[in-house]
């Protein structure tokens, strides 16, 4: 087997306050391999967004954050690099796509600019006339027609949909190995997001992009991912094919979570349990289907 | 129309308006004073006969609102009428004295800007840190005192007790420059003269730290403000997710945002500083505009009174129309708004 993108061992997090110490991950394991799209499903405040960002290496800089456990990035651990080149995989190797397209976009820089200092991430060189003919090139590869008029624009002045296909159009813009996506697009409203994931779609499929896929929304989840992680209060819950896991969900708190999916049918909300002793019962795992 | 030009007139068209409610409030308030100009000017020799004479010159015994009429003909000719206690015509006064005010203030803004903005950026990046505590603790320094009590003590530490800077005036008294500009900083450049340059800013060093030292602080503390609360913002953490370097995002993605509302009352600290420069110049003799606008209110010298507010009102106005225009060129909501801003 080849070495998997991303591979999570025993992942434990921790913030030390002024009253004392929470731990928010309990030790968890998933892994990524190259081209395959996993999604990590959870409720808000269960660790999803934070598990990326240690990733990224973005809490490792907060003082407060206790972390322990292994991440590998294509084989290379991720605690053994120094900070320059842990640094060097960030936009480069790996990059992130946020909720939020509109303010994610530094809202006094056009987005040309924008496109400019991430395209020197990989090239420092790089020209404007360079980078702004590359971005206008991959803007065309997320059905964005006129991209001059999109380069010369300030976020404020695109709509949220044209945004997100430009945060999608950055994060792809250096051919990275890992595109975390951390619930891109619940700022949207349905059509749009659905719109900009089926973009993703096409073009981690083309560029052979590994995808790490955050989210609560159960049918994007479907939709978009190869294999699922649930997650619940900082524990993997049940893991494995998202065909399998969706059909046949074995964990009390996976059922609960797809229990509350609303529905067109009616219904109202569910009755769920806010807690429940069963929801920590110990991990499912499904095995991998077999390739045929 | 362009909204910049659109912006400019708008702000142009109250700024007069501001500045004519300015005139009638100082000539109202300069005439209600108690003292007779007239009696003054003349000294007490003067025979009853030559002050009804110098009255009726001043148009003194007319109403109120017909000596604002004569007043605001003469402004329309571009003239402040004749001071009283120079003898001259005010706006030739105002020309002598005031670029040496005007110098002082520009040297402090210049020093206000220059180091208060990069003290709030490190203060914003490094906040927590041993350099954030720091800095915080100089800029609240600076701004728990007047102006007049630093350039007092900086007067003693820098001039008297450390004698490393000259305790008064603009420039040592063996140059004679010819005033150009009045700007002795440029007009010393204009005679080619290095060495005359380097002792009138051997001199305004002091004078113009004193005075910009709350701005300093006010600006470092605005600056650090606004780019913690950028900080936290999405488009902050997507630049960290890029890695693009920890200067950078100080430097341009955080401090950029951050500008835009520091600047509103950066400029009113930098038009505060006019005021505050006659203090400063009072302590180190500084022959600006404060000495003679002293001395006109004490002679209760019309004319000087009147012509002396309405030059530092225009300035002030002036330099918020310079704030509002930079604030819509750094932010494109204001420059593209077609709404009026």
């Amino acid at each position: 087997m080849s070495i998997p993108t991303l591979d999570i061992q025993d992942l434990k997090l921790g913030f030390k306050g002024y009253t004392g110490y929470a731990e928010v991950l309990h030790g968890i394991s998933l892994s990524v391999a190259p081209g395959e799209r996993v999604a990590l499903v959870g409720e808000s405040g269960s660790g999803k967004s934070v598990t990326a960002r240690i990733v990224l290496g973005l809490l490792q800089e907060l003082r407060t954050a206790r972390i322990s456990g292994s991440v590998r990035f294509e084989g290379k651990e991720l605690d053994r690099l120094t900070k320059r080149e842990r640094h060097a995989l960030r936009g480069r190797a790996m990059s992130m796509i946020f909720q939020d397209p509109t303010s994610s976009l530094n809202p006094v820089f056009r987005i040309g600019e924008q496109f400019h200092d991430v395209l020197r991430r990989a090239d420092a060189k790089i020209t404007r006339e360079a980078a702004l003919e590359r971005a206008a090139s991959i803007l065309a590869e997320v059905s964005v027609r006129d991209a001059d008029r999109v380069l010369n624009a300030f976020p404020f002045q695109l709509s949220g949909g044209l945004n997100q296909r430009v945060m999608i159009a950055m994060a792809l813009a250096n051919e990275p190995a890992l595109l975390i996506a951390d619930e891109p697009g619940t700022a949207l409203d349905v059509t749009v997001q659905a719109q900009t994931l089926q973009l993703m779609r096409k073009l981690v499929e083309e560029h052979h992009t590994a995808v790490l896929f955050i989210s609560h929304n159960l049918g994007v989840v479907r939709e978009f991912a190869d294999r699922v992680y649930v997650i619940y209060k900082g524990r993997i819950v049940e893991q494995g094919p998202t065909r399998a896991v969706f059909e046949g969900p074995r964990h009390p708190y996976t059922r609960a979570l797809m229990a509350a999916v609303p529905r067109l049918t009616g219904g109202g909300i569910p009755d769920i349990e806010e807690n429940s002793p069963d929801f920590g019962a110990p991990i499912e795992i499904h095995p991998d289907e077999v390739q045929t | 129309m362009n909204p910049l030009a659109r912006l400019l007139a708008k702000r142009l068209a109250t700024s007069l308006i501001v500045l004519i409610g300015v005139s009638m409030l100082i000539f109202a308030i300069a005439r209600i004073i108690p003292g007779d100009p007239a009696r003054i000017a003349l000294g007490p020799n003067a025979t009853q006969e030559q002050i009804a004479n110098l009255r009726a010159d001043l148009h003194l015994d007319d109403n109120i609102a017909v000596q604002y009429g004569y007043f605001i003909a003469d402004v329309a000719r571009g003239d402040l009428g004749i001071s009283l206690y120079t003898n001259r015509p005010v706006t030739a006064d105002i020309a002598l004295y005031l670029p040496a005010t005007l110098e002082l203030v520009l040297v402090a803004g210049i020093l206000m800007v220059g180091i208060g903005l990069p003290l709030g950026i490190w203060s914003a990046r490094w906040r927590g840190r041993a350099a954030d505590n720091v800095i915080r603790l100089i800029s609240l320094l600076g701004v728990s005192a007047p102006s007049f009590v630093w350039a007092v003590i900086l007067m003693l530490l820098f001039a008297f007790y450390l004698p490393l800077f000259p305790i008064a005036g603009r420039i040592s008294d063996s140059y004679a420059i010819a005033p150009v500009t009045g700007f002795l900083l440029v007009d010393t450049l204009i005679h080619g003269d290095v060495r005359a340059f380097g002792n009138a800013a051997w001199h305004i060093i002091l004078p113009a730290f004193a005075l910009s030292l709350s701005g300093i602080g006010q600006a470092a503390r605005l600056t650090r403000a606004n780019m913690v609360e950028t900080y936290d913002k999405p488009y902050i953490e997507m630049a960290q997710s890029y890695g693009f370097s920890a200067r950078r995002i100080a430097n341009r993605y955080a401090f950029r945002p951050s500008l835009i509302p520091s600047l509103t009352i950066i400029g009113l600290d930098f038009a505060a500083m006019l005021g505050n420069a006659f203090l400063v110049e009072a302590i180190f003799a500084w022959p600006g505009l404060s000495r003679y606008g002293v001395a006109v209110i004490l002679r209760k010298d019309l004319n000087a009174i009147v012509g002396t507010v309405l030059i530092i009102s225009a300035t002030f106005l002036l330099v918020n129309i310079i704030v509002d225009l930079l604030i819509a060129l750094l932010n494109p909501r204001i420059r593209y708004s077609q709404r009026p801003a």
